[in-house]
């Protein structure tokens, strides 16, 4: 007996894990030792005792057959329970970690209440309605969730769904929805102002982000709709849009009058003015150019602002801009006892920019170096070709991936500008303490417009200085490699 | 000796008006009226013919783009020479002030030589 059960016994360890062909296995080793135990009892006497014998040696391999299976089964079963207590086990940590993240995400989304977060089905069916959502439109998360569309909520004439028709017929377009979600679609996200209808009747300029929503397979389940209000915000821009261009209207037509009969009475070869009366209406004549150039900085920095500020591009050559500044800068240099001098490539460097600008951007740097400057000190103006490294720096000497660049750079001797304040001298209205100190006049616009310009023609504007010793500006702008 | 050009002005502020009467006598032309409207340019100019307008864009009852495409329309005064005054002096308010079949275009301010230059220029070959 212990001959049949060591084998299945031995087995027994390994049967549970090999399952069903394991014990199949154990079953033909135990037939294989039975046939040599039956084999020796061949005389007729013991036919009958051999009989029993046999029948007993079956039933005992059955039963222990059996025992085996069951054996087998019960540690399958337990290995099947301690299988699904693990899988029970990382289900509940799983279902634990994704109730919490389902939470975070619930909570962090009903937290917010000043930006509308609405997600929806593939065809636009509000799924997700946050209480910025019932805020902003009024409606409250169970009246719209798996009832309303997010084209309920949208000001029809934007969803014309003419353009879509023709562009792309079968690209489930046609429907409103689809022009709504179509640059999202196309690019893979979209920002931009809709107009959202509220439920009592209000109509909200708002900055949607549209962006599509995937499960964990990559495929797309619906679409996010985050949006933040801007009625406010795009009417006090249009405001200040209107009051700017009034104000400059209304400011420049008197100063137009008051330039043109200067000139007028200026220029009288008849009437020949004393050299007191040329100097006074010299002053008021300055004066009133300056109020020009405010009116238009003024101007100017509201269409940058705003985004509407456009370049006329031309091929331009830089030395006659330089030229022409120090010309514009030469007379108050000379009164102010400033030395200035020119350095600029006899053949011109010529760059494609806009002319008007560029000499504007280079007028601010020289009037800037010229006006923070005192007597007996030296402004330099420096034109030449130079490189910029991969890395942005500015050199003399190409290297290797090096980009061609004009580089203009303003120096002078003057009151320079304290290093804590360099950083924000690209900001409107910014003035360094040694400038407001010395009590030079100007409104802090200067800079602010160069550097818009700089930007506007892929250049940069860099500044180094040192308090009392003096600055430079470094105006550079991409030349063709 | 050629008759000297004609010239009308429209302008509604008063000095600047003036300013550019001023202007066209300098430059040895005659003003055939100023007037302080665009309907009133449009009347005048039919009436009188005159070989150059120039014309306030911001102008009320019409404005000085207005004027000048109700001239080019109509074969009678489509060959009147018309130099645009603005304050706008953005490119666009160029280009649009140019669209109209304006000849010329002079952002405001002006300089007084500068006008009178440019309407020296325009009445350069005029017919009369
Ligand atoms: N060359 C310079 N030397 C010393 N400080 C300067 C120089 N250039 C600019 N700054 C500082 O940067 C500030 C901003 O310059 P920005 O040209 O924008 O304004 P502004 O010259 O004061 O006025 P605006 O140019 O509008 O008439 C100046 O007020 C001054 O403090
Ligand atoms: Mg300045």
């Amino acid at each position: 007996m212990t001959a049949i059960a060591d084998p299945v016994a031995r087995s027994s360890g390994p049967a549970h894990r090999t399952g069903v062909a394991g014990l199949g296995a154990a079953a033909v080793g135990a037939a294989g030792v039975l046939v040599l135990v039956v084999r020796p009892a061949l005389p007729l006497v013991l036919l009958a005792g051999s009989v029993v014998l046999l029948a007993v040696a079956d039933l005992t391999w059955r039963l222990h057959r059996q025992q085996t299976a069951a054996r087998v089964l019960e540690a399958q079963r337990l290995d099947l329970f301690s299988q699904r207590q693990t899988t029970a086990d990382e289900l509940e940590v799983a279902t634990r970690m994704l109730r919490a993240r389902a939470e975070t995400m619930t909570s962090v989304i009903d937290a917010v209440t000043e930006q509308s977060i609405i997600g929806t089905d593939r065809d636009g069916l509000v799924r997700v309605w946050n209480p910025g959502a019932e805020r902003m439109l009024g409606l409250p998360r169970a009246d719209v969730v798996r009832t309303r569309s997010i084209i309920d909520f949208h000001a029809p004439e934007e969803l014309d769904t003419e353009e879509l028709d023709a562009e792309e017929p079968d690209a489930g377009g046609g429907t409103p929805f689809a022009t709504l979600v179509r640059v999202a679609r196309e690019q893979g996200s979209d920002v931009r102002d809709w107009t959202y209808l509220t439920a009592d009747g209000r109509r909200l300029t708002v900055s949607v982000a549209i962006t599509p929503r995937t499960d964990d397979d990559g495929e797309q389940t619906g679409w996010n709709f985050v949006g933040t209000d801007m009625t406010e915000v795009r009417a006090t821009e249009r405001l200040k849009d209107q009051f700017v261009s009034l104000i400059s209207h209304e400011l420049r037509t008197p100063l137009s009058s008051i330039l043109g009969y200067l000139e007028l009475v200026l220029d009288d070869p008849e009437q020949p003015l004393t050299g007191e009366q040329r100097q006074y209406l010299g002053t008021v004549e300055r004066n009133a150019q300056r109020l020009l150039r405010l009116v238009g900085d003024l101007l100017f920095t509201a269409q940058v602002d705003a985004g509407r500020f456009t370049l006329q591009p031309a091929q331009v050559d830089l030395a006659g801009i330089v030229r022409s500044a120090e010309e514009t800068a030469r007379v108050t240099a000379t009164a102010r006892g400033v030395a200035m001098s020119v350095d600029v490539p006899d053949g011109g460097l010529v760059v494609s920019g806009d002319a008007l600008r560029l000499g504007q951007a280079c007028d601010n740097l020289v009037s800037n170096a010229v006006k923070f400057t005192p007597a007996g000190g030296r402004v330099a103006l420096r034109l030449q070709t130079a490189w910029r490294n991969a890395d942005g720096a500015l050199v003399d000497v190409p290297t290797a991936g090096a980009t061609p660049v004009a580089l203009l750079s303003v120096s002078d001797t003057g009151v320079g500008i304290p290093n804590s304040e360099q950083g924000r001298l690209f900001t409107s209205f910014f003035r360094a303490s040694t400038a407001r100190r010395n009590a030079v006049p100007g409104v802090g616009l200067g800079l602010t417009i160069t550097k818009a310009i700089t930007t506007a023609h892929g250049g940069t504007l860099d500044v180094v200085s040192a308090e009392g010793r003096g600055t430079t500006f470094a105006l550079a702008l991409p030349l063709p490699a | 000796m050629d008759a000297p050009a004609r010239v009308l002005v429209a302008d509604d502020e008063e000095d600047i008006r003036h300013l550019v009467a001023l202007a066209v006598g300098k430059a040895g032309c005659t003003v055939v009226a100023a007037v302080a409207d665009g309907a009133q340019a449009l009347t005048v100019a039919r009436a009188e013919r005159p070989d150059l307008l120039v014309l306030d864009v911001s102008m009320p009852e019409a404005t000085g783009l207005e004027v000048c495409l109700a001239l080019r329309a109509d074969p009678a005064t489509d060959d009147c020479r018309v130099l645009l005054l603005s304050a706008g002096a953005s490119p666009d308010d160029v280009a649009r002030g140019l669209a109209t079949g304006a000849d010329a275009y002079l952002p405001k301010p002006f300089t007084v030589a500068g006008l009178v230059r440019q309407i020296q220029l325009l009445t350069a070959e005029h017919p009369g």
